[in-house]
């Protein structure tokens, strides 16, 4: 009996120590340090989302659920917990890494289809503004639209160079500016030279031109027409075309001439005013005509009234359908110009007073009218 | 006794006011000062998310501040918000000294591009005016037209530089820049068509 004692005792204190040593092990921590790790993995790629910038009051309110959540885990770090006590800061930081989880999703797709946006966007005004520059230079008019095309050239490269950034929202923004340019361009381009798909004035320059090859057909004689959309020059006689030549015009050419400088080849009628021959002019032959002449004088009087004339602005003079001077040059200050060989058959053949008419187009489906309908297509398109 | 009692509840009272903890006023607003200062820098432009993470500093300060206002006066504890206030505050200052650092790298390098933009407009504007004048001057009429455009369109540089824009200035100044060294080579281009040319300044 006596015996006995110490072996309940040990037995006892065996069993208390093993229950205390399977309480222990069943004991769990209040939050896995892996979720920790979880969520400040998912604040590291808003980061790198740039959810700062992108949803910034929906980044502020993760920070600030984080930070409370993390102060809560650092209150808690040394207590224990059964693994039936409920554990309300666990489910908590779980909430947050879902929601976390969410925002890393939907910025992503955010910001891809910021950029497919951007990428789009900036591709089709660049591809516009190619094709505008395009019919511009088809009908020699760039001119018109003075500093414009500059300005939006600057804008695309900010949207590009924005895009290459990754900032996204201001290259959308600065492809937006282009394409309102570009449509104000094409607009002024409208406005400018509308006139030249009115069938009125067509018809009116037809009338212009038939009236100077009847005045050819009468008086038995040469005349000249010239059309500008066209680009070429025709010498009747006798009411009789003889020969159709290319020409080229002044820089601003396809514009109607309104002061001296303005690089505008001028419409009306006119006559050879003056022969130069070799030796007289740079241009190898050269026909002056009579312009100014009563229409340009009126024109121009009542332009300047209207302040639409610069000030210290002359009408202007002194031109000619001349030769070439330089292969290279394409285009003259306000002068119609022919090749020399097509220059020297033409002075044999006209004299001084002969009637030379200029026109903007013949055919009512002219180059200007084309370059028009194409920006009106694609401004429609856009 | 009466007395006894009176006294009993005096002292109960003023146990209890001393006990009531009071939020820590001073440091919330000078958390939230740091804040507004480090907003007023460019913190938001140049700093973006650095600033987004300290609103939210902010806002867990608030919230916990807010918290403890719900308490019962005598379980009040705004420990943890003097720690988030204090922590907002050092944040905000950092913030502050991130964006100014930033917007003076910003500034240095807009200036930069400025000086970069102007040299080459400058020398565009030199080289149309090499071109010679009367008739072989056509050819380069729609590009000076773009040449001064270019001159134009510095002066809005200088009015993003003046409105403390260095991001968008320095944008815009490189975009000059580029846009100036191509309206540079058609020129080159161009005068090496026309060669030496003709003087002769007529009407026309």
């Amino acid at each position: 009996m006596f015996h006995r004692i110490p072996h309940v005792a040990a037995s006892l204190w065996c069993a208390g120590a093993l229950t205390l040593s399977g309480s222990l092990a069943a004991c769990v921590e209040t939050v896995p340090p892996e979720m920790v790790e979880a969520i400040e993995s998912l604040d590291r790629d808003l980061l790198q989302l740039q959810a700062g910038e992108m949803a910034p009051s929906e980044y502020a309110a993760f920070v600030h659920q984080w930070v409370t959540l993390r102060n809560r885990v650092e209150a808690e770090e040394d207590t224990i917990r059964w693994p039936w006590e409920p554990n309300d800061l666990e489910q908590a930081l779980r909430d947050l890494q879902a929601e976390g989880a969410k925002a890393v999703a939907r910025l992503t797709e955010q910001q891809e289809a910021e950029r497919r946006a951007a990428a789009r966007q900036l591709a089709d005004v660049e591809e516009r503004a190619r094709a505008i520059a395009t019919q511009v230079s088809a009908i020699d008019s760039r001119l018109i639209l003075a500093e414009k095309p500059v300005e939006t050239d600057l804008l695309l490269k900010r949207a590009r160079a924005f895009y290459e950034q990754g900032r996204y929202e201001q290259s959308l923004q600065a492809s937006d500016r282009a394409s309102h340019h570009l449509t104000a361009q094409s607009a002024l381009l409208q406005r400018e030279l509308g006139r030249y798909a009115s069938p009125d004035r067509i018809a009116q320059w037809q009338r212009m031109a038939r009236e100077t090859i009847e005045w050819s057909k009468k008086h038995r004689t040469s005349a000249i027409v010239i059309s500008k959309a066209e680009r070429s020059l025709t010498l009747y006689r006798s009411g009789q075309k003889l020969v159709s030549y290319p020409v080229r015009l002044g820089f601003n050419g396809i514009n109607e001439k309104r002061y001296q400088g303005d690089g505008a080849t001028p419409e009306g009628r006119y006559r050879i005013a003056g022969k130069r021959g070799r030796g007289q002019t740079q241009f190898y032959r050269a026909l002056l005509l009579d312009y100014p002449n009563q229409d340009d004088r009126r024109r121009f009087l009542n332009d300047r009234k209207k302040g639409k004339i610069p000030a210290l602005r002359d009408i202007g003079g002194q031109i000619e359908i001349h030769g070439v001077d330089n292969e290279l040059m394409a285009q003259t200050l306000g002068c119609v110009m022919l090749e020399n060989p097509q220059m020297a058959a033409l002075f044999e053949r006209v004299d001084n007073g002969t009637p030379v008419t200029i026109v903007g187009a013949l055919l009512e489906h002219n180059s200007v009218e084309r370059a028009l309908v194409n920006l009106s297509t694609r401004r429609n398109e856009v | 006794m009466k007395i006894r009692y009176v006294l009993v509840s005096i002292l109960g009272m003023s146990l209890l006011m001393g006990g009531c903890a009071q939020p820590p006023a001073d440091q919330i607003n000078a958390a939230e000062q740091a804040v507004k200062d480090a907003q007023q820098n460019g913190a938001a432009t140049y700093v973006a998310n650095d600033y987004a993470k300290v609103e939210g500093l902010l806002a867990a300060m608030k919230t916990e501040v807010a918290e403890q206002d719900g308490k019962f006066a005598l379980f009040r504890d705004y420990g943890k918000a003097e720690q988030l206030a204090a922590t907002t505050k050092a944040e905000a200052e950092r913030v502050k000294a991130d964006a100014a650092k930033k917007m003076e790298e910003a500034k240095f390098g807009a200036a930069q591009a400025y000086q970069a933009a102007q040299a080459t407009v400058a020398s565009t504007l030199a080289l149309v005016a090499k071109a010679p004048a009367g008739k072989d001057r056509a050819a380069l009429e729609a590009i000076k037209t773009d040449a001064q455009a270019l001159k134009a369109s510095l002066n809005d540089v200088q009015l993003l530089l003046d409105k403390a824009d260095y991001l968008a200035a320095q944008t815009k100044a490189k975009a000059i820049q580029e846009k100036g060294e191509a309206v540079s080579h058609e020129i080159e281009t161009a005068l090496a068509k026309i060669g030496k040319g003709k003087p002769m300044a007529r009407k026309k």
